[in-house]
């Protein structure tokens, strides 16, 4: 057996109350593809942080080539040989690719950039990944992304890695693309690189990785030869022993639809979506990364407006070409990213709250209500237990929950007769999770239809009525409620099997 | 596996090169020309030995503090105290050379010097305050105006020496029939342009202003460069006065007010983008170039002289939306 | 990627202690500190005048001429408050070139085309505001960025301006007439005279501008995408539109203050805003010491108009101290300058260590 380019031994690490490793042990052998898998918040993206010295472990131990990583520095992980792809490429439009390459490490001779050499060493290293040698002296910004993803690696490669951290590298790439991340990801392993692949696709571990290691709440539920496992066994794993299932007791939904989807399409994110929401249901639109769920929602909401089919609320059809369109036809939605698209961090809770509904709250036209924000936001603060001195506060001083309370709060204002919520709970603590549910089905017990859009699986299957489960920009398979996880997550990460839709 | 995986990865595509000679810059260049050839045609006086050595020697100093406002934006940074420092420059080497006599060589390091301080102290603002520099220069242009107009005292400086004629505008500033100050302009354009493109320092220059946050995890040194690209604006400020003292005569209280606005007008103009990342000192010089032939032919039409100020507006709004349509179709495909 | 949570600053205002928290209002709500300042330069200038240090009184009456300058920067600081706040780099650099170009439409409706006074001023804040549009569409909808399309317009307004008379003023007799605009008015004791375009100029346009940016839907609007114009988007603000009307908005006050200049100077004159380092220059540095934000999305009217109020009174009296020619007018450019830079860097400590400013 090979040796291990990488060790670690009875990781441990706390964030507060929160146990995020309890005691890992993890290796990868040079020559090696090792897939990294789990579900959200199982764990992988602590572990990849300790592992590239962003962040130090509690307790255990880090070895890279027999070596112990000391101190939480990426300069130093980097200089052991670890070198981490992050999904978005972190390069410089603006400087070709050569110059990103070694930017910050130019070789020189004196101050000046020895470019015959680099130029040298640029096409050695794109060929090795299998890119046209003579992308070297073009611009970044030039490049599609996927070759910019590869670029990323080309430039992690730069510096003699002994380890590459894929972070899902194919999570924005298209099949052609991937393919080509495989065949640079296979001529690694070659060369003896070991590597460290992460991904939510489970269907492409088969094709790339020798080996996978599947984490589960902190801890590694099993580490096994890729060949001995199936698609279905993988997700089993990852999802665990499913507890009863804790969904609420709603009634069956009935009537005419609230909304209706029809032929639903915009080139290049999503294609032919049918769909019916019923008053007081909830439906999830459930993908992984890049399977186009966020661009379907943003369609919904007029945000990057769908350029095929039709959408009908309550029985009228609707033009959907700016969230005001959405908002007036009755449609409301939480974005997914709290901090760009949601919060006005150095404003009040107030602000927040009222600042879609400005016109809602005016007096004669121009005049804003002040008294009546205070009062529907007071009236927030009382209904959803936001821990706060007052409506007043700044929404950047609260918790991550807590302003994303306030978030849907804003969508709550005038009970919207659609609410399309996208992860409406990453990155919140259990209690607001537990509140923003409750809210989430208040609304919809009163007639609404709501439509979660979620990577959070046993979130969306404890919400949901129904789960719709998108795959490259199509629904490929539908849940009833009380399907398992294993099966949704199956059906998402690509077991062909039972995908033929 | 190798080859079919070099296959997928080069479809066929035009793959935009980077020249030596860019678009917009290849654009500029066709612009000069045809001005120059219509106002050849059109008046009889503006392909004259004398017109054209008037309109490089007025070119001269709005494209050397180009030369480093170029590199300030390229970093994402601006600098409009750039009239206020050649005035505070300007009225100490007018002094000096004429009370105390100092000599050529020494009038222009002090001018450099005096320079090179007052671009430090706008690029230590910038980099460690924490302040957007558009704040710090307007303020260090209010409070180096206040420097010039004390060392004035109450008099403007009258007198002046022509011991920097050798880079002033008249017979003894040519070299060749060219202005010195052109030749100078020339020399460090050229030397500024190899920097940018070759040195890695350079480079960096052009990573700190396209995203200062992933250039100082790449190791480079973002507070450094940004310093850097102020001083450097200093210094070609200094050299910038000396041409302006020139052959001497009278330096008024009010030298180099708006200054600045005409050297970001020619920078804009020559394609930097004022968001940062990119442009180049050729760019700068032609947009330059530009600027001084609109002014120069103004007159000789014999239209009112203001006139050119439109004109420059016009440029600048042409120049950048041709460049903000170039890059919505880029992002597009 | 790594979210940091920092410890919630309202958290953290809890028990904190009397200098804690004097410090931290001091930073945070820019009004009180401005009017703490305020008090201290009067105090100041008073002293000096007890101790014969000044050539003249520092005193009442003296203050009340002296608002006779702060009103076109006032004014135009509110300008640059809109447009900054509109966030993205908002700044406008042409709001001098505009007082120039609609002085001169308002010289000419007044003083040529023999226009009655009010459908001249009406004109002349008719023809800021289209001016402030053109920037407003570069900027809001054709996406230049603030600094450039103004600049632009900069030199494109001021050589209009002055093309617009060969360069020459207008000052026929009914444009000199209209200096009676800005005579000073007798208030009853103990109150000085004070010029009267501070009532019938000033003051309502910074009770409307108070009114539409901080209790109208419109302001709201302008807060929120100036904040952040992406979750603006969400929240079904018109992202563009709101920007559009901030630049509308600014030259249309730029309009009021060519009113106001033609009647000080009793003249059209073509480079009254641009003269010298022009206007805008002063007003953003005025609108930054007021406690607006470079980076959009903070700032109020109090705190410009407090700043106003100190930079005039301050230069007031440093007329006063030192009555060489020229210096009074010399060390203004000083105080300005430091004033500025160590406003700003108030503003980065208190964004720093409060996470907001008022």
């Amino acid at each position: 057996m090979a040796e291990a380019l990488l060790l670690l031994r009875g990781v441990q690490k706390r964030y507060g109350g929160v146990r995020a490793l309890r005691g890992v042990d993890f290796d990868v052998l040079a020559g090696e593809v090792h897939a990294l898998v789990g579900e959200n918040g199982a764990g992988k993206s602590t572990l990849i942080k300790i592992v590239s010295g962003a962040e130090v472990a509690d307790e255990g131990t880090v070895e890279i080539d027999g070596i112990p990583l000391t101190g939480g520095s990426t300069q130093a992980a980097m200089e052991a040989g670890i070198a981490t792809v992050y999904q978005e490429p972190h390069l410089f439009g603006e400087l070709t690719v050569a110059e990103n390459v070694f930017l910050g490490r130019e070789l020189r001779t004196g101050g000046r950039v020895d470019w015959a050499t680099q130029r040298t060493r640029v096409g050695e290293l794109l060929t090795q990944i299998g890119l046209d040698p003579a992308i070297g002296d073009v611009r970044v910004a030039d490049l599609p992304v996927a070759e910019q993803q590869l670029v990323s690696i080309a430039k992690a490669f730069a510096h003699s890695a002994k380890v590459l951290i894929l972070d899902e590298p194919s999570a924005i790439l298209t099949d052609r693309e991937i393919d080509v991340l495989f065949g640079v990801v296979r001529n690694l392993r070659a060369a003896g690189v070991g590597i460290i692949y992460i991904s939510h696709r489970l269907d492409e571990l088969a094709q790339i990785s020798d080996r996978v290691t599947v984490l589960r709440d902190g801890e590694v539920v099993a580490s096994r030869p890729t060949s001995e496992l199936s698609v279905r066994q993988v997700a089993e794993l990852m999802v665990g022993h499913e507890l009863g299932s804790a969904t609420a007791d709603r009634p069956a939904p009935t009537g005419d639809p609230v909304l209706a989807v029809a032929g639903l399409g915009r080139t290049g994110a999503f294609a032919g979506l049918e769909l019916q929401v019923r008053p007081a249901e909830v439906v999830a639109l459930y993908g992984l990364v890049g399977s186009g769920t966020d661009a379907i929602a943003r369609a919904l909401y007029g945000v990057n407006p769908a350029d095929a089919g039709t959408v009908q609320v309550d029985g009228r059809a609707v033009r959907l070409h700016s969230p005001q369109d959405a908002a007036a036809a009755g449609i409301a939605m939480l974005p997914g990213n709290r901090k760009q698209q949601g919060v006005f961090a150095n404003k009040s809770i107030a602000f927040n709250i009222s600042s879609a509904h400005l016109r809602h709250l005016a007096k004669l036209g121009f005049w804003f209500d002040r008294r009546r924000e205070r009062s529907i936001a007071e009236d927030f603060l009382r209904r959803i237990s936001i821990r706060a001195p007052d409506v007043g506060t700044a929404v950047g001083a609260l918790s991550g929950g807590n302003q994303q309370k306030v978030v849907l709060a804003r969508q709550l204002v005038r009970a919207p007769r659609v609410l399309v919520l996208e992860e409406p709970t990453q990155g919140v603590d259990v209690g607001a999770k537990e509140e923003i549910h409750r809210l989430v089905l208040e609304l919809a017990d009163g007639g609404s239809a709501v439509l979660v859009i979620s990577t959070d699986l046993p979130e969306v299957l404890q919400l949901a009525d129904r789960v719709l489960v998108v795959r490259k920009g199509a629904v490929v398979r539908e849940f009833e409620r009380g399907a398992s996880q294993a099966d949704v997550l199956a059906a998402a990460a690509g077991d062909e099997g039972e995908a033929a839709a | 596996m190798n080859a079919t995986t070099t296959a997928v990865a080069a479809p066929t595509r035009r793959r935009p090169r980077v020249r030596a000679i860019e678009g917009q810059e290849l654009a500029l260049i066709a612009v000069v020309g045809l001005l120059w050839v219509v106002l050849t045609l059109v008046t009889d006086t503006f392909l004259t030995t004398g017109n054209l050595q008037n309109i490089l020697f007025t070119v001269a100093p709005i494209a050397l503090i180009g030369i480093g406002m170029t590199a300030v934006i390229v970093t994402a940074g601006i600098d409009v105290s750039v009239g206020s420092q050649a005035a505070v420059v300007m009225v100490i080497v007018a002094l000096l050379v004429r009370d105390s006599g100092l000599p050529f060589v020494a009038a222009a390091a002090v001018a450099v010097v005096v320079g090179l301080v007052l671009g430090a102290v706008n690029g230590l603002l910038v980099a460690y305050g924490g302040i957007h520099p558009i704040i710090v220069t307007f303020g260090t242009l209010n409070i180096y105006r206040f420097v010039s107009l004390q060392i004035f005292g109450t008099e403007q400086v009258a007198g002046v020496p022509g011991t920097l004629a050798p880079i002033g505008g008249g017979a003894e500033g040519r070299l060749l029939g060219v202005p010195t100050a052109w030749w100078l302009t020339l020399v460090l354009a050229a030397g500024m342009w190899c920097y940018m493109r070759y040195w890695a320092t350079g480079r960096h220059l052009y990573a700190v202003g396209g995203d200062a946050f992933a250039a100082r995890l790449a190791g480079v040194r973002v507070r450094r460069r940004q310093i850097s690209a102020y001083v450097l604006t200093g210094a070609c400020v200094g050299l910038a006065a000396c041409v302006l003292i020139g052959s001497g005569g009278l330096v008024q209280q009010n030298v180099g007010t708006g200054l600045e606005l005409r050297v970001i007008a020619a920078v804009v103009i020559g394609g930097t983008s004022i968001i940062g990342g990119r442009g180049t000192v050729l760019g700068t010089l032609l947009g330059a170039l530009l600027v001084g032939t609109v002014s120069s032919a103004v007159t000789l039409l014999s239209w009112p002289t203001e006139l050119a100020q439109l004109f420059i507006g016009l440029f600048i709004l042409v120049a950048v939306g041709v460049d903000l349509l170039r890059e919505r179709r880029r992002s597009a495909r | 990627m790594t979210e940091i949570e920092t410890v919630p600053p309202a958290e953290r205002t809890r028990g904190e202690g009397l200098a804690a928290r004097v410090l931290r209002i001091g930073l945070t709500e820019r009004v009180v500190l401005l009017a703490v300042l305020l008090v201290v330069v009067i105090v100041w200038f008073r002293v000096l005048g007890a101790g014969g240090y000044l050539v003249a009184p520092y005193d009442v009456r003296y203050l009340g001429n002296a608002l006779e300058s702060m009103v076109p920067f006032a004014l135009l600081a509110v300008a640059e408050l809109f447009v900054i706040v509109s966030g993205r780099g908002g700044i406008d650099l042409s709001v001098g070139a505009i007082v120039s170009l609609a002085g001169m439409a308002f010289g000419f409706m007044v003083g040529v085309w023999g226009w009655p006074l009010l459908p001249s001023i009406f004109g002349c804040i008719v023809v800021g505001a289209l001016l402030g549009a053109v920037n407003g569409a570069l900027v809001a909808y054709v996406r230049f960025p603030a600094l450039i399309a103004t600049l632009a317009t900069y030199y494109a307004y001021s050589s209009l301006a002055l093309i617009s008379n060969a360069n020459a003023p207008i000052s026929t007799p009914p444009v000199v007439a209209l200096h009676a605009l800005t005579r000073n008015v007798n208030l009853p004791a103990p109150l000085p005279p004070v010029p009267l375009h501070v009532f019938t100029i000033l003051l309502p346009c910074a009770v409307l501008a108070w009114v539409v940016m901080s209790r109208s839907t419109y302001g709201r609007s302008l807060y929120a995408v100036g904040t952040n114009d992406v979750a603006a988007a969400y929240a079904t603000q018109s992202v563009a539109r709101t920007r559009f009307t901030a630049f509308v908005l600014s030259g249309l006050l730029s309009g009021v203050v060519a009113v106001v200049t033609v009647g000080q100077f009793a003249s059209a004159r073509p480079d009254a805003g641009i003269v010298g380092n022009g206007m805008a220059l002063p007003a953003i540095t005025v609108a930054v010491l007021g406690g607006v934000a470079i980076q959009g999305g903070i700032g109020r009217v109090g705190g410009v108009l407090v700043a106003a109020l100190l930079v005039t009174w301050l230069n007031a009296g440093m007329l006063l101290a030192f009555p060489e020619g020229a210096e009074g007018s010399r060390y203004q450019l000083l105080a300005l300058g430091l004033v500025l830079v160590l406003s700003a860097l108030l503003n980065t400590i208190a964004l720093r260590r409060y996470g907001r400013l008022s």
